[in-house]
């Protein structure tokens, strides 16, 4: 291998990034995920395995999750990225995000992000989710800790009807 | 031994007509979502210089029932596949199998397109460190180390790498084929012939060429309403098929089996055609001794190796589990 | 000391501990502001980016670093010839090898690249050219003892470590019947979310180190002294941490690595493992090959226990690696012959660390799978069995355990939860079969690990102030010590803030690990608050001028006796006390002597095993962990969730393994390490006990993080074994294990009806 591989040359790139239009100076090697905690200083998302393999990078691309690593940053001109940050509205919780506290859907809190943002992916895509559809949707976010059973809970409350009533 | 750098250039393509070869040199390749040429790059197995974004060149993303047929734009997701109710119905094994492929994440970025030219997730091809025929060399490391996950349907190859895909698995089913374009013009052929054993000219498990692309999918329509996909994994979901299966099976009013089709993941480098299982099936009520046949056929002719005798008797009881 | 000299928290006054309050900490972590060691971002900041050995063992030939150097945005490429003067690991092993020095394991760190950007960084790290000797590997310590074994660090002379009581071989000829087995456990990975790393800030004679760990104080020292200079020089902070199960209890080369940068560089430098760091470099739980027999009678009582362990632990020995193997067979059950010899085998993998429950998961499974094969064989309840076998003492050092009968409770609680005496259908269709199966444990180090010392002021206007140098790893001990405070002084919860995580905010405490952090830090933040409140009455006493017996605290209020004296809000008499600070100091220095803090209990799974498909399914768990008192039920419920969560991936999915060809893991990733993922999860049912054991230490609770996964994996395998009449005395318990398992039954049943027919 070569000392001579050229070297990337930044670029500006624009992104609504939780709902306000910014812009970072990327490389074309840095994914998504860097670009959002090093561009954007939002270092919610994780740098776990940076590789698709655990989900604590999660963020919304266009309302969908993603694993922020597995997307480059310059692909995302023009695009909207939601991350945890975004979730609270001017310090107000989201019902997720109060449900997480209220279960104690987590403990070391560092694969949370990823679960709250995978979770919000399927709350603007199912306003009905069943239980099936919550499951599938945190499969893709490990958490060693082992909080599994209360992040289902912690999702059933905030996002089923059963538990609006 | 660190992670590489995911590339040195990105170019978004707007078109694939302007697309010349002279571009598409072998430092840089095509770029869709991602989710398996991300992780080969940032582990040195792959070291392309240059990232051509395909995702506006005007390739589509859509889901069209045309008449007979189901046509898929090669950039749509798997998620998009999964969540279409129409093609659910009509050939249920698709969101079967979808549902069990990966997570929600990647079924979100995951194009088809993508899916069926996935690299080898062979654990000693993905180790930048590991010289293997895969990667150009010689031999297979694993063949003397550990195969528990590795395929048992012989080829000409020393790679006893297998087809990872599970979605390749339904679409051979259900015969699916693919339009491919290229700078020298346009072609068609079957899923079944894309996806190939690998030759030494050609180590990769299809057979599309540098600088070609896949257009679309389509997928004849009507026939496997009664189909599903089962996944054998050690874990619950998130993992490549131990051993998968692909079945159809359809029955006339008296209740023996006019047409079957069964494909297996995880047994070899491209999706396995259990053709006589299928055809001991047709013709016959589906009786307990009816499907013993078809298990036992099944793995007839599999040669296993020293871990991975197991997947014989896996792929026999899906068998049993898919037509009972 | 005595236990009854403890200073008991008798259930007199305790209303805040037991309450099931949320996280005091949560809101920073739902909002992705809770900051962890890769968060932070310094001024000027670098990133190291660490080379590591492409292979098993072998000598450094050459390090070329000219390409590396040459890339724009390099500030340094360190390797050992920099960082001579440090050792790491083992007193003569260095920080970074030489030229000539042996690299013992694939992914053995070898240099470090100091760059602008990470992704510099890795592109000038994959020009590093290292060229290699190499030496004759050994991977699989099962050939060790070889003639032709390659000699390894630490090999030279490999000692059996042996301990137990009595006389195991005349035991055994009294013994009506003999269970034994070989067993093999594998090797684990913690693989915490958050990896191992660092960010180390170099100002003048001092350093600040950001790090994800379990110790910052033993972090602070371990650096100070490699370092050669003060503790003082030296403060480290993890304000919050990903996780650690035991691979952050001890610092690792990432953390001195990117302090040294720092100091090399003159800039903050980050240094961060990836994912394959994490498999390859940063501990696991060492595999083993244990070979046990176990003697008893037809009423079941055991008469001798004999186990040999093998525990593979990798190519350096790290400090907090010796996992008690041999605790469980020591300590679990009634017995007067016991022997336990354990060889700690090295090899070129990379070094072993204590993981949850280190040592005595691994023999949890092996002695309680024999147990459940004992009551099989004796037609005795399995948990019946346990009962007749009682210990109620640590018969090792002939005293009585803190609490005799908590594993009874545990046994009863388990039982009831789990309908252990209805009927059980075993059918769950025609294919798929059902079973139950039960284990129990002990657990050693249920009365602190002390020192742990503690701060508790009053600010000027009657808030609270609780300093203390330990470390929140996620279980919660933020949370629980905040209420065992607002407790002892009766102050409301919303009045206390809790500083933790830094070694600059409170006296030294003790490394998180075996469950001793609350059984250390609770006594000592309760004695600091109650000193505080002493501090408070005898300060009050001077400024009204009564005496102090006459005075007393509500929480709110400072109040007399006498007549006219009003009383006194807390607010204002702090203001009025200004400039003095009111304040106390406490600690927990010694555990008793006199009991064997032990905190145990037991678990049932079960299971569907699926006859074609070989697919193992937990269905359900019930445990009870008997941690003394609860002080938060809902965190309480966390730990046994992700206790019984991490035994369910022990028992089925996890293992790191090893090409032995290659010398190298195969599965350094998350791809193929398969972590439990929400849907590998069941029902989960904590079987609540709460007993306050007020002989383990003054506040009576135990700790509970290893209780809840230590039963789990052999509890599955006894249901796998109900369901489906096979033993795998193999973990984990795969589709391939389970479905050759199978064949090899059919097998020979088709062989023994030829051979009768």
């Amino acid at each position: 291998m070569s000392a001579e591989r050229p070297s990337a040359t930044p670029t500006t790139v624009g992104i609504v990034v939780n709902g306000r239009r910014r812009h970072a100076t990327v490389e074309a090697g840095d994914s998504l995920l860097t670009t959002v905690r090093e561009g954007f200083g939002l270092t919610g998302a994780k740098p776990a395995c940076e590789v698709g393999t655990c989900g604590a990078c999660t963020v919304l691309l266009d309302d969908e999750a993603v694993y922020s690593c597995l997307v480059l940053g310059v692909e995302c001109e023009d695009r909207r990225v939601d991350t945890v940050e975004g979730l609270a509205d001017h310090g107000e919780l989201s019902r997720l995000q109060d449900a997480f506290i209220e279960c104690d859907a987590l403990q070391c809190g560092f694969c949370t992000s990823g679960q709250l943002m995978s979770l919000e992916g399927l709350r603007r895509a199912e306003p009905e989710p069943t239980s099936e559809d919550i499951e599938r949707a945190v499969q893709g976010n490990l958490c060693r800790c082992g909080a599994y059973r209360h992040i289902l809970d912690a999702a059933e409350v905030a996002l089923t009807v059963r538990s609006a009533s | 031994m660190s992670l590489h750098p995911i590339a040195e250039r990105y170019i978004r393509a707007d078109n694939l007509e302007d697309l010349t070869l002279e571009l598409l040199d072998e430092s840089s390749a095509y770029f869709a979502g991602g989710t398996d040429m991300i992780p080969l790059q940032l582990s040195g197995v792959t070291s392309v210089d240059t990232l051509v974004d395909v995702k506006a060149t005007g390739l589509d993303r859509s889901i069209e029932r045309d008449g007979d047929q189901w046509q898929i734009g090669a950039l749509t997701t798997l998620a998009d596949l999964e969540d279409h109710e129409g093609l659910a119905d009509d050939i249920s094994a698709i969101r079967a199998a979808l549902r069990q492929v990966a997570t929600r994440q990647i079924r979100n970025r995951a194009t088809i397109g993508g899916n069926l030219l996935q690299r080898p997730r062979c654990s000693y091809f993905r180790d930048a460190q590991i010289d293997c025929w895969m990667k150009g060399g010689d031999g297979c490391p694993a063949r003397d180390g550990l195969t528990e996950y590795l395929g048992v349907v012989p080829n000409d190859t020393p790679c006893i790498a297998v087809q990872p895909s599970d979605l390749a698995s339904v679409l051979v089913m259900a015969g699916a084929s693919v339009e491919i374009s290229s700078p020298r013009g346009t072609r068609h052929v079957d899923v079944a012939d894309l996806l190939a054993v690998p030759t030494p000219d050609r180590r990769s498990l299809h057979s599309l060429e540098h600088g070609e692309i896949i257009r679309s999918v389509t997928i004849p329509a009507g026939n496997h309403r009664r189909s599903t996909y089962l996944k054998a994994m050690d874990r619950a979901v998130w993992q490549f098929a131990l051993v998968g299966l692909a079945a159809s099976v359809t029955l006339d009013d008296d209740g023996t089996v006019s047409k079957a089709s069964l494909v297996a993941s995880g047994v070899g480098a491209v999706p396995h055609v259990l053709s006589a299982s299928a055809a001991a099936l047709v013709g016959k009520p589906l009786d307990a001794t009816t499907i013993g046949t078809c298990a036992e056929l099944a793995v007839d002719g599999l040669r296993p190796m020293s871990d991975n005798g197991y997947k014989l008797s896996l792929l026999a009881g899906l068998v049993h589990r898919s037509l009972s | 000391m005595r236990a009854a000299e403890l200073d008991d928290l008798t259930e007199a006054g305790v209303e805040r501990v037991g309450r099931p309050i949320p996280r005091v900490d949560a809101v920073d972590k739902v909002t992705g502001r809770a900051r962890y060691s890769a968060d932070i971002s310094l001024p000027g900041q670098l990133v190291g980016v660490i080379v590591r050995s492409e292979r098993p063992h072998a000598a450094i030939a050459s390090i070329d670093t000219n390409a590396a150097c040459a890339i724009e945005g390099v500030a340094a490429v360190m390797t050992g010839a920099d960082v001579s003067e440090y050792a790491w690991y083992e007193d003569d092993e260095p920080l970074l090898p030489r030229v000539g020095d042996i690299v013992r394991f694939v992914g053995d760190d070898v240099a470090v690249v100091v760059a602008e950007t990470e992704s510099i960084a890795r592109r000038a790290a994959s020009v590093v050219e290292v060229r290699y000797d190499d030496l004759e590997p050994l991977t699989d310590v099962e050939h060790v003892d070889d003639d032709d074994a390659p000699m390894l660090l630490g090999n030279d002379e490999i000692e059996t470590e042996e301990e137990g009581r009595g006389d195991v071989e005349t035991a055994f000829t009294r013994a009506d019947l003999l269970v034994e087995g070989v067993f093999h456990t594998p090797t684990a990975v913690h693989n915490a979310m958050e990896p191992h790393g660092a960010v180390a800030d170099w100002r003048g004679e001092q350093v600040d180190v950001y790090t994800s760990t379990q110790g910052i104080n033993d972090v602070r020292e371990h650096l100070a002294e490699r370092l050669g200079i003060d503790h003082s020089q030296v403060r480290v902070i993890c304000e919050y941490m990903g996780g650690g199960f035991g691979a952050k209890q001890v610092p690792w080369k990432p953390t001195m690595l990117a302090v040294v940068a720092s100091k090399l560089t003159g800039a903050p430098v980050k240094v961060m493992n990836d994912r394959r760091s994490e498999n390859l470099a940063a501990g696991k739980r060492n595999a083993t090959v244990q070979r046990v027999r176990i003697g008893a009678m037809k009423n079941g009582s055991i008469v001798a226990i004999d186990a040999e362990i093998d525990a593979e632990v990798g190519a350096y020995s790290v400090p907090g690696e010796a996992s008690a193997v041999h605790g469980p067979y020591l300590f679990l059950y009634q017995c007067d012959d016991v022997r336990v010899r354990t060889r700690r085998l090295r090899s070129n993998l990379g070094p072993a660390v204590a993981f949850r429950g280190p040592g005595y998961l691994e023999s949890t499974f092996v002695l309680e799978s024999l147990m459940d094969e004992l009551a099989v064989e004796l037609g005795i309840d399995p948990i019946d069995l346990r009962r007749r076998n009682h210990a109620g003492r640590n018969q090792q050092e002939d005293v009585a355990w803190s609490h005799p009968d908590g594993i009874l409770r545990s046994y009863e609680r388990v039982a009831e939860e789990s309908g252990w005496a209805n009927s059980f259908d075993r059918q769950a269709s025609e294919r798929i079969r059902r079973g139950r199966g039960f284990a129990a444990h002990d657990w050693v180090a249920a009365g602190a690990m002390p020192p742990g010392h503690a701060t508790v002021e009053f600010n000027f206007d009657g808030s609270v102030h609780v300093g203390l140098s330990a470390q929140d790893l996620g279980t919660g001990t933020r949370t629980v010590l905040s209420q065992v405070v607002a407790d002892a002084m009766g102050v409301d919860l919303s009045h206390i803030r809790l500083s933790l995580g830094d070694t600059s905010t409170g006296p030294p405490a003790p490394t998180s690990a075996g469950s001793a952090t609350v059984p250390t830090m609770a006594p000592a933040v309760r004695a600091a608050a109650l000193a505080a409140v002493d501090d408070l009455l005898d300060a009050a006493a001077e400024h009204l001028g009564v005496d102090r017996s006459t005075l007393s605290f509500d929480g709110s209020n400072v109040s007399s006796t006498v007549a006219d004296v009003p009383d006194q809000p807390l607010t204002d008499l702090c203001a009025d006390l200004s400039p003095r600070v009111v304040h106390g100091w406490g600690s927990k220095e010694a555990t008793p002597d006199d009991v064997s803090p032990r905190a145990q209990g037991s678990a049932e799974a079960e299971v569907e095993v699926d006859l074609d498909t070989g697919a193992v399914r937990v269905t359900r768990i019930v445990v009870g962990p008997d941690c003394g008192r609860i002080l938060n039920r809902r965190l309480a419920d966390s730990q046994v969730l992700g206790g019984v969560t991490q035994g369910i991936g022990f028992a089925l999915t996890e293992r790191q393994f090893v090409d032995h060809h290659l010398g190298t893991v195969m599965n350094p990733d998350l791809n193929e390490y398969l972590l439990p993922t929400a849907s590998d999860t069941c029902e989960i049912v904590h079987a609540v006990l709460d007993i306050p054991d007020l002989a383990a230490n003054e506040v009576g609770a135990k700790g509970i993080g290893e209780l809840p996964l230590l039963p789990v994996p052999a509890a599955i395998a006894n249901a796998v074994h109900d369901a489906i009449g096979i033993r795998f005395r193999d973990l984990p318990i795969t589709r391939k294990r389970v479905l050759d398992a199978l064949t090899a039954r059919d097998t020979s049943t088709r062989n023994d009806e030829q051979e009768s027919s």
